[in-house]
């Protein structure tokens, strides 16, 4: 918590400047109303007993604040973690996917620098100080002349791309991280996977991440070459309900009813974080494995098919969300007592994914998924599905075992996973000294 | 017409359809029952488990009570129908041999049966096909297969062979055709998932496209045809994709057609031809999509036609549509054949193109609730 005190202290936009056009002195002060709230979520979670502090409290606390129209919703920047992992997710998502330009490990490291500056500005809600009008905007005036944080996260993660030959990285990649393989179902397309950088961007409307994406293109032309991106939404009316609602996906079922539940701090250490334990190198720790599926979900096929197919394909009931046999979308299905699969069928997508063994009890991840919607396929039909990321310290373990499970499931007559990559969320930046993948960058040989 | 004949002639209409009277369903309209001098009309109703509502005209000349009797038992009742007024009655009724009182104690009670839902009872749930109805077509669907799945080996036999030696002319000639065996009975050479990746999996299925080294079969000889103008490098390949045919050959020959694979099949193969033929992405170097096109809509027909019958007696309208859409399909189809085969897809208008997908997505959603109609799960 200590990391926050000097957003409250100074505005950390001040260190932005770009070089072009210096932000002068007297940069913007961070709004009061800023500071107001920040400073709540420090006494808020200060009070907590230890063990019941939730990951992004005051977050909640504020979005659930009747008068809240979202825009002054914050995301902390600084910290151990990074936000837009167990952070609870706003409505809209953008993933974008970048190479790398830099030519060496110190092009690199003022690379790092300066999207650290960049992105605690953006996600603080600054606004860059206008220049001359004979000049182009510094900002695309997307979010208006007073610029907003509107909840936005950005989340940084490496790919196992980065850690080639031209960083002199190679000895220092994370143990697991390596480019996404395809699974059997999968149709791959190149020019929707992998890449050096991935940026995660999430905030209450899709227009403060695509300002946010323009802002990274246009500071960093030299730096960045974006490769791919996917947009996701979520509903926001289901969002509101803070958990007890369960957004549905393009294919009609609920989506993320027995998700992990991000505020267990206890669970998160064991399940997400990279911690001195797991064998890694040691700038990893605090960081976790972030694996992005762009899903196409084949649905004219799916809205054609029987009622009681796709029940049987997910394993649950459409209208209420609940194991086959249940009656309540929470129920826990007790495999044990259906060991032939007469309630919920062996090869049903929630019973392959999470089998509730003793074999697969360490395979569980933390999933974030959102859904999309593009354009049509050459076909003519809708190119639409499900935007998918998760979460673990244990990437083999995690999600390359439950995808393993998954292989064969009937659900593949209606999906086709074809795009993401496998990704190594950086750890959080500790303070205004400390910069995104420093410990890699300049501790190590 | 006076409103207690034309309620006559109605429930007449409708005794007609089944031996026991009227059946219908909770919801749908209300059974009516006119009470005159001398009893119920009808008197014999027939109606299914569940909620029903009946109306109950008095046309008699004096009060009455309706009664629901089960034995001794007054199931339901409603008192005091003044002489010519309707009333609703709601009753929820469990299967079995009810009565109904129908006015003086003298006249004779009216008979009401509960039944489970008959063929007769059209808004009912459609029933079931029995498993001896599907022997039939099953048998003759198997024979349809092993008769295209035989050709498939045959051509397939002289097209890598000319591939292997080499005749590029004789190669480009024969891919089309002898696909044709192969996506006719695509919903069960699907089945396996391994064989259907290796012999028929496009470039777009592969990280690397046409350069990655797991993309063989059908659609990496066509590159090598059609696109490089070459058969170099292909005897591997061809020689992968024979041995692979023989193998679909063994499996399906010892394979015992569900009616879910067959009756599902029909649908399989027009969402194919709705996702990937209509595109023309299906045979990109030698644009011999219509080929494959007619071969999926052959297999669908030829599903269908197998089960008309049985569809038929359950939902004409759905036979007739179907048949009316694939007609429309043949037709647009047939503009472009030349000779035994089609011309290519770059000469398909985009005008015909669309005329294509009409039919073709109102086939996708009819044939999506053949399974549902004939009661498969």
């Amino acid at each position: 918590m200590t990391e926050r005190k000097t957003i409250l202290g100074r505005c950390p936009f001040g260190g932005l400047a770009r070089p072009a056009a210096p932000a002068p002195e007297e940069a913007p002060a961070c709004p009061g109303r800023r500071s107001l709230l920040v400073g709540f979520g420090l006494a808020g979670a200060a009070g907590l007993a230890p063990g019941a502090a939730r990951a992004a409290n005051a977050e909640e606390e504020r979005r659930a604040a009747p008068d809240a129209d979202g825009t002054r919703d914050r995301q902390p920047f600084y910290g151990r973690h990074q936000a837009g992992i167990v952070t609870s997710q706003p409505a809209a998502a953008l993933v974008a996917a970048f190479d790398v330009l830099a030519d060496d490990r110190a092009e690199l490291a003022e690379l790092m620098r300066r999207l650290t500056a960049r992105t605690a500005a953006l996600m603080a809600g600054e606004m860059p100080a206008p220049t001359d009008a004979k000049l182009p905007p510094p900002d695309s005036g997307l979010l208006g002349p007073g610029g907003m944080s509107d909840n936005l996260s950005m989340t940084l993660a490496f790919g196992a791309s980065l850690f080639d030959g031209r960083f002199g990285l190679a000895a220092h990649r994370p143990k697991r991280l390596a480019a996404m393989a395809a699974f059997p179902n999968d149709a791959l397309d190149h020019d929707c996977c992998h890449g050096d950088l991935l940026v995660q961007f999430n905030a209450n409307t899709a227009e403060t991440n695509i300002h946010a994406l323009r802002a990274l293109l246009k500071d960093f032309p030299d730096g960045l070459a974006l490769r791919w991106k996917q947009d996701g939404f979520l509903p926001p009316h289901t969002i509101k309900t803070q958990g007890r609602d369960t957004a549905r996906n393009l294919l009609g079922f609920k989506d993320g009813t027995a998700n992990l539940d991000a505020r267990d701090e206890a669970l998160m250490d064991r399940i997400v974080w990279v911690d001195d334990r797991a064998g890694e190198p040691a700038w990893t720790a605090g960081g976790t494995y972030h694996v992005v599926r762009v899903i196409r979900t084949l649905v004219e096929r799916w809205d054609r098919t029987p009622l009681r197919e796709q029940e049987t394909i997910i394993g649950r009931d459409k209208a209420e969300g609940a194991p086959l046999g249940l009656a309540q979308e929470r129920d826990l299905p007790d495999y044990g007592s259906d060991p032939e699969g007469r309630r919920v069928p062996l090869d049903a997508h929630i019973r392959r994914a999470n089998p509730r063994d003793a074999a697969s009890a360490d395979s569980v991840i933390l999933r974030r998924a959102y859904n999309y919607s593009n354009g049509l396929t050459k076909a003519g039909q809708l190119d639409m599905g499900l935007l998918f990321s998760s979460f673990q310290s244990d990437l083999d373990r995690g999600f390359i075992a439950v995808q393993t499970r998954l292989n064969g499931e009937p659900l593949e007559e209606y999906i086709k996973p074809v795009g993401g990559g496998y990704f190594f969320a950086l750890p959080g930046v500790a303070g205004p000294h400390d910069y995104f993948a420093k410990a890699l960058l300049e501790t190590t040989a | 017409m006076t409103t207690a004949a034309r309620l006559t002639v109605s429930l007449a209409a409708l005794c007609a359809a089944g031996a026991l009277g009227a059946a219908r369903a909770a919801d749908t309209a209300p059974v009516g029952v006119t009470i005159s001098d001398k009893g119920c009309e009808p008197a014999n109703v027939a109606v299914v488990p569940g909620k029903s509502v009946f109306k109950i005209k008095n046309a008699s000349k004096r009060a009455v009570e309706w009664e629901i009797l089960k034995g001794v038992d007054v199931v339901e009742e409603r008192e005091n129908i003044i002489p010519g007024f309707t009333q609703t009655i709601t009753a929820t009724l469990d299967a079995g041999d009810y009565q109904m009182t129908c006015g003086l104690l003298s006249n004779p009670k009216g008979v009401l049966k509960v039944a489970a839902s008959q063929p007769a009872a059209a808004d009912a749930k459609p029933a079931a096909v029995s498993p001896m109805d599907l022997v039939g077509p099953l048998a003759e669907y198997k024979v349809y297969v092993t008769r295209e799945i035989d050709a498939l080996v045959t051509e397939t036999r002289a097209f890598t062979a000319a591939v292997k030696a080499g005749k590029l002319a004789d190669a480009q000639a024969l891919y089309a055709p002898t696909r044709q065996h192969y996506e006719r009975i695509e919903p069960i050479a699907e089945l396996f998932n391994d064989l259907d990746g290796s012999m028929d999996s496009r470039e777009d299925d592969f990280e690397k496209k046409a350069e990655d080294p797991g993309f063989t079969g059908f659609h990496r000889i066509e590159k090598g045809l059609f696109g490089d103008k070459s058969t170099a490098g292909l005897a591997p390949v061809a020689d992968k994709l024979m041995a692979d045919t023989e193998d679909l050959h063994r499996r399906v020959s010892g394979l015992a057609i569900t009616p879910k694979s067959m009756v599902g099949g029909a649908a399989d193969l027009i969402e194919e031809v709705a996702s990937k033929k209509i595109s023309g992405e299906e045979d990109r170097y030698s644009r011999t999509d219509l080929f494959d096109f007619q071969a999926n809509v052959d297999g669908a027909q030829k599903i269908v036609a197998l089960l008309d019958p049985l569809v038929q007696k359950r939902d004409p309208a759905l036979v007739a549509r179907v048949k009316g859409n694939f007609a429309k399909v043949d037709a647009v189809l047939a503009k472009y054949r030349n000779g035994q085969g089609f011309e290519s897809y770059d000469k398909l208008a985009p005008e015909d193109r669309n005329r294509l997908k009409g039919p073709v997505t109102a086939l996708a959603e009819d044939l999506s609730t053949l399974r549902g109609t004939l009661g498969i799960d």
